[in-house]
C-alpha cells in the first residue's frame, strides 16, 4: 500500500499525463477562428489559455490591472491574428506563447518608460512575411470602387492606408507626416488592411 | 563562416523575452543569418511554450483553492465578449527593405531594426556612427561603420560590448570576424579591432570605452562616442 505522500505524487504524475496538451484540438480551434471567426472555438481556446497567461503575467507584473491587460491583449491578438498561425511551422502553444511574450515585452518597454514603439513583432515575427497577399491588395486598390470601402474606415485608419497605398508614402514618412509613433502607423495600417480584407471577402462572396 | 554565437544562457533570456530590445535585436539579427542558432531558438521556444502552458495547467490541480479563486476574480466572460465583438483582422505587412548609406556605400538594414529610429550620424576619422534611438538609459545601440583600414584603438569596457557584424569583416588579437558573427565582450577583454576592407556593425554597449594605451588614452573623452 502506498503512503499518502506517494499517492499524491502518483496522482500529480497521472494528472500530468492525462492533461498533456491536446495539440490537434488547439490547432482546430485556431483554424475555426481563422476560417469562420468561430466564437465558440475562441471561447474554448480562451478557457484553455487565459488562466495560464494570467498566472504567468502575474509573475512579471505586480500590478493586477497590467496582468489582466496581458491576458486581454494576448487573447485579442489571437482573435485578430489566428489566420497568421501556420501549423506546419510549429505548435499552437508555441504560437500563442510568441503572441503572449510579444505583448508582455512591448508592455514592459512601455512601463519602463522606454517607448511605445511595439518592437516585439520585428524581433519575434508572429507570421511569415506575407508579401504575396499584400500584392493582391495593391491590385485591388487600383480599383476605384475600393475607395468607397476605404472611406468607410475610421478616419485614423483611412489616413494611413491612403498615405501608404494611394500616395505611396513610406511608413516612416507617414509617421512624420501624421506626427505619430511608427508603431502606431504600423498597427493602424494592419488593422485597416484587415478590415479591407473582410470587406473584400464579403463582397466577392 | 560564422564562428561566434550567443551563449545558450543569452538565447534562453531572449526566448523568455527578458533581454532589453537592443540585445534582443542583436540576437535576432544573428539568428537571421545563422541557421544553427535559429534552430536552437525555435526548439527552445517550443519547449518553453509547452512548459508554460502545461505546468500552470498542472498547478490548477495541486495549488490550493484560494489562488484559484483569485484567478476567477477577473471576469473572463466579459473579456471574451469584448474580444469577439471586434471584426478586426490583423494582417502582416509586406516587409519593406530599408537602406542606409555610409560613405557612399548602401547597406540594407536588417528587418529587425526596420522600425527603430536612427539618430544623426557623426564621424571621427574612419569611423561613422549612427545611434539607434531605443531609449534604454545606459545601454546604447548604434550602427557603426568602419572605412577600409580603420579601427578602434585598444580599449576595455567596464560593462559589456556586443558587436554583430552586418557586412564586411574585421580582426583583432583573437582572430578574424565575418558577416553574421555575434561578438560579446565584457570588462575582462581588451582589444583593438581593425577592419582592412571596411565593415558595418550593429553594436550595443552599456558603458563608454576605456582606451588603455599611450597616446590613445587622450581619446578617453570620446570613448562614449564610438559605442
Ligand atoms: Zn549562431
Amino acid at each position: 500500500m502506498q503512503t499518502n505522500l506517494l499517492s499524491k505524487e502518483t496522482s500529480a504524475k497521472s494528472t500530468n499525463m492525462s492533461d498533456k496538451i491536446n495539440h490537434p484540438q488547439l490547432c482546430q480551434w485556431l483554424d475555426a477562428i481563422a476560417q469562420s471567426r468561430d466564437k465558440q472555438a475562441f471561447t474554448h481556446l480562451f478557457n484553455f489559455f487565459a488562466p495560464k497567461i494570467l498566472r504567468i503575467a502575474r509573475g512579471k507584473f505586480p500590478n493586477e490591472a497590467q496582468a489582466n491587460e496581458v491576458v486581454q491583449d494576448t487573447m485579442s491578438n489571437v482573435w485578430r491574428k489566428a489566420h497568421l498561425f501556420n501549423k506546419d511551422k510549429g505548435a499552437a502553444t508555441t504560437w500563442v506563447y510568441t503572441v503572449m511574450r510579444n505583448v508582455t515585452f512591448d508592455m514592459l518597454r512601455k512601463i519602463q518608460g522606454n517607448k511605445e514603439d511595439n518592437l516585439s513583432d520585428d524581433i519575434w515575427p508572429v507570421a511569415e512575411s506575407m508579401s504575396c497577399e499584400s500584392k493582391g491588395f495593391d491590385d485591388h486598390l487600383a480599383d476605384k470602387k475600393l475607395l468607397s470601402v476605404i472611406e468607410a474606415l475610421p478616419q485614423a485608419q483611412q489616413d494611413v492606408i491612403k498615405g501608404f497605398y494611394l500616395r505611396e508614402m513610406s511608413q516612416e514618412q507617414l509617421a512624420i507626416h501624421l506626427n505619430l509613433p511608427l508603431g502606431t502607423v504600423k498597427s493602424r495600417l494592419r488593422l485597416a488592411l484587415g478590415k479591407l480584407k473582410v470587406q473584400l471577402g464579403e463582397k466577392h462572396d | 563562416m560564422i564562428n561566434h554565437h550567443p551563449k545558450f544562457e543569452l538565447i534562453k533570456s531572449f526566448v523568455n523575452g527578458d533581454l532589453p530590445a537592443s540585445l534582443s535585436a542583436g540576437i535576432a539579427i544573428h539568428a537571421d543569418m545563422c541557421a544553427v542558432c535559429q534552430q536552437t531558438i525555435s526548439q527552445l521556444t517550443e519547449q518553453v511554450a509547452e512548459h508554460s502552458f502545461e505546468e500552470v495547467y498542472l498547478d490548477r490541480f495541486i495549488v490550493d483553492n484560494e489562488s484559484l479563486e483569485t484567478v476567477a476574480a477577473i471576469d473572463f466572460n466579459h473579456m471574451i465578449n469584448d474580444i469577439v465583438e471586434s471584426s478586426d483582422i490583423d494582417i502582416a505587412l509586406p516587409a519593406v527593405e530599408k537602406t542606409v548609406s555610409f560613405n557612399d556605400k548602401q547597406y540594407t538594414i536588417p528587418a529587425v531594426l526596420s522600425s527603430m529610429k536612427l539618430g544623426k550620424s557623426s564621424h571621427i576619422g574612419k569611423l561613422t556612427r549612427s545611434r539607434i534611438l531605443l531609449n534604454e538609459n545606459e545601454i546604447h545601440s548604434s550602427l557603426l561603420h568602419i572605412q577600409p583600414g580603420g579601427g578602434i584603438p585598444e580599449h576595455t569596457h567596464k560593462g559589456f560590448e556586443l558587436t554583430v557584424l552586418l557586412d564586411g569583416s574585421f580582426h583583432d588579437e583573437s582572430g578574424e570576424y565575418v558577416k553574421g558573427d555575434f561578438i560579446m565582450l565584457d570588462g575582462s577583454h581588451q582589444h583593438n579591432p581593425v577592419s582592412t576592407n571596411g565593415c558595418l556593425c550593429f553594436t550595443v554597449a552599456n558603458d563608454a570605452l576605456h582606451f588603455t594605451q599611450g597616446i590613445n588614452k587622450l581619446l578617453n573623452p570620446i570613448g562614449s562616442f564610438i559605442y
